[in-house]
C-alpha cells in the first residue's frame, strides 16, 4: 500500500473505529444503570415493542462497525473511485458512521434507569432527527477532511474513444448482441425474503411484510438478467419485459470489457448505486462498463463482455454519425 | 452472443439468426449447455417478429445444436462442439454452391453417396 493510499484508508476507517469505540466506553459506563433486558426495537410511535438481552445486544451491534469500516476501506484502496466520488465515498463513510452511533447510542440512552423487568423507556421519534442532523455535520467533516489527502485520478481518463474496440460491420447491417446472466445465489435470496416477508406477515407488520414481498418479486424477476446490446443502447431486463434498466445509445460515450470487485466497487451485490457508478452485479469478475455523458458509469456483470463492450462502441459510433 | 442481420440479403432473417448461432458455436463463444436469448428477448432487441427468431432456432434445433424445452427456453445440446457447427457450415457452402452451378438435388446427393462408399 503506498503512504497516499495509507492516509486515505485510515481517512475511511477513522469513523467507523471511533464510532466502535465510543458504543463499547458507553455501554461499559452506563452498564450498572441499565436493565439486563433492554428495549431494542420501537414501533412508529416510539413505543418499545421487543426486548433483547443486554450482552446480546453489544455482541450483536458492535462488530456491524469495524466490518462496515473494512468494507469502506477495501472501497477505498481497491474501489476504483476517483476525484469525487472518492471524497464522496469517505465523506458517505462518516455519515454512516456517525448516524449508526448515534441510533445505537440513544437506543442505551433511553434504557437508562429503567426498573428491571418493568415498562421500558420510549425512543422519541426526534431522535433518529437527530441522527439524520449528525450524520449530514460528520459527513461534511469527513469530506473536509479529504482535502488533507488528495483523491486519486481516473487513470483511464485519457483513454480516448478511438483506443477501444469495434466489431466491423456493414452498411445498414443489423447488430445485436444478447446474452443471459445471473447466479446461483438470487433464487436463493428470493427464497429468504420470501420467508421473512411471511415471518412479518404473520406478526401482523403489514408495512415491512409487502415491501419485503415487493422486493423478492423484483429479485426474482431479475434472477435470470437478459443483457442487451443493440439499437437501443445498453438495457438489462429480467423475466418480464418490465422492469428493465435502460442506458440509450445517445448517453453513452464509450464502453469497455473489465474485471470488477464485487463488494470493493459497488460494496455488495445487486443493483448497486454508488457516487459516480451504478451497477447491475450478480457476481466479482468481467463486466461490460459503459462510460456515460457527464462521467457516470454503468456496469453489468457478464460473460463475453468484451463483444458486447466493442459492439456497443460500434453502435455508438454509428448513432453519433446519424445512420 | 452476437447477432447479425444483413436486412438487403435474399437469405432468410430466420436462416441469419440460425447462421449467428452456429458462428458462435463454431468460434466457441457458446458452449453446450447454454441457454440463447430468450425469443422475445431476442426479437425486441433485433426489431424482427418473435415468429422469426423461432424460426431461427426451429432450424438450429432440427441441425440438432439447441434442444428446444418449455420453461428452459433454447439451451445448446453437449453435442454442440465447434466441430459439428463448422461442418454443418461447410454442408451450406456446398449445397448453395451446387445451387449456382445448376445442380439438381439427385446430382448432389449422388455425389455425396459416391463420397461416403469410398
Amino acid at each position: 500500500m503506498t503512504r497516499k493510499n495509507l492516509g486515505r484508508a485510515t481517512l475511511a476507517a477513522l469513523p467507523f473505529v471511533l464510532a466502535f469505540l465510543i458504543h463499547l466506553i458507553l455501554f461499559i459506563v452506563l452498564k450498572d444503570r441499565l436493565p439486563t433486558r433492554l428495549a431494542g426495537h420501537f414501533d412508529v410511535s416510539g413505543d418499545a415493542n421487543g426486548y433483547v438481552d443486554r450482552t446480546a445486544y453489544v455482541l450483536a451491534t458492535a462488530p456491524v462497525l469495524p466490518v462496515l469500516g473494512a468494507v469502506w476501506v477495501l472501497m477505498v484502496v481497491r474501489g476504483r473511485m476517483y476525484g469525487r466520488a472518492h471524497s464522496l465515498l469517505i465523506g458517505g463513510g462518516w455519515a454512516l458512521a456517525a448516524f449508526l452511533q448515534y441510533v445505537l447510542g440513544a437506543a442505551l440512552i433511553v434504557n437508562l434507569d429503567t426498573p428491571e423487568g418493568g415498562p421500558a423507556g420510549s425512543f422519541p421519534m426526534w431522535h433518529l432527527a437527530v441522527a439524520f442532523g449528525v450524520a449530514a455535520l460528520a459527513g461534511a467533516v469527513g469530506l473536509l477532511l479529504t482535502r488533507l489527502v488528495p483523491a486519486p485520478e481516473d487513470p483511464d481518463a485519457g483513454k480516448g474513444p478511438a483506443d477501444r474496440e469495434r466489431i466491423v460491420l456493414a452498411d445498414g447491417e443489423v447488430a445485436g448482441w444478447a446474452r443471459t446472466t445471473g447466479a446461483w445465489w438470487t433464487p436463493v435470496g428470493a427464497l429468504v425474503l420470501a420467508a421473512t416477508a411471511t415471518g412479518f406477515g404473520y406478526g401482523g407488520n403489514w408495512y415491512v411484510g409487502t415491501a419485503l414481498l415487493a422486493l423478492t418479486l423484483l429479485v426474482l424477476a431479475f434472477s435470470r438478467a437478459h443483457v442487451t446490446v443493440d439499437r437501443r443502447g445498453l438495457t438489462v431486463s429480467g423475466l418480464l419485459p418490465w422492469p428493465r434498466v435502460q442506458v440509450p445509445l445517445e448517453r453513452i460515450e464509450s464502453a469497455d470489457s473489465r474485471q470488477v470487485n464485487a463488494v470493493a466497487e459497488f460494496g455488495g451485490w445487486g443493483y448497486r448505486i454508488r457516487p459516480g457508478r451504478t451497477g447491475f452485479i450478480v457476481r466479482s469478475g468481467e463486466a461490460i462498463v459503459a462510460r456515460q455523458t457527464g462521467g457516470r458509469e454503468f456496469a453489468v456483470t457478464v460473460e463475453d463482455s468484451a463483444t458486447g463492450a466493442a459492439l456497443l462502441n460500434t453502435l455508438v459510433d454509428r448513432n453519433r454519425a446519424g445512420r | 452472443m452476437l447477432f447479425r442481420l444483413d436486412p438487403t440479403s435474399t437469405v432468410p432473417l430466420g436462416d441469419q439468426i440460425a447462421a449467428s448461432v452456429r458462428r458462435a458455436v463454431a468460434d466457441s463463444t457458446v458452449t453446450p449447455g447454454e441457454r440463447l436469448p430468450a425469443a422475445r428477448v431476442l426479437a425486441e432487441s433485433l426489431g424482427v417478429n418473435v415468429h422469426t427468431v423461432l424460426r431461427g432456432y426451429q432450424r438450429l434445433r432440427e441441425e440438432g445444436l439447441i434442444e428446444l424445452r418449455r420453461g428452459r427456453g433454447a439451451v445448446v445440446t453437449a453435442g454442440a462442439s465447434p466441430r459439428r457447427a463448422q461442418l454443418l457450415e461447410r454442408v451450406r457452402e456446398v449445397v448453395a454452391d451446387a445451387r449456382e452451378l445448376g445442380m439438381t438435388e439427385e446430382e448432389l446427393l449422388t455425389l455425396v453417396r459416391a463420397e461416403l462408399s469410398t
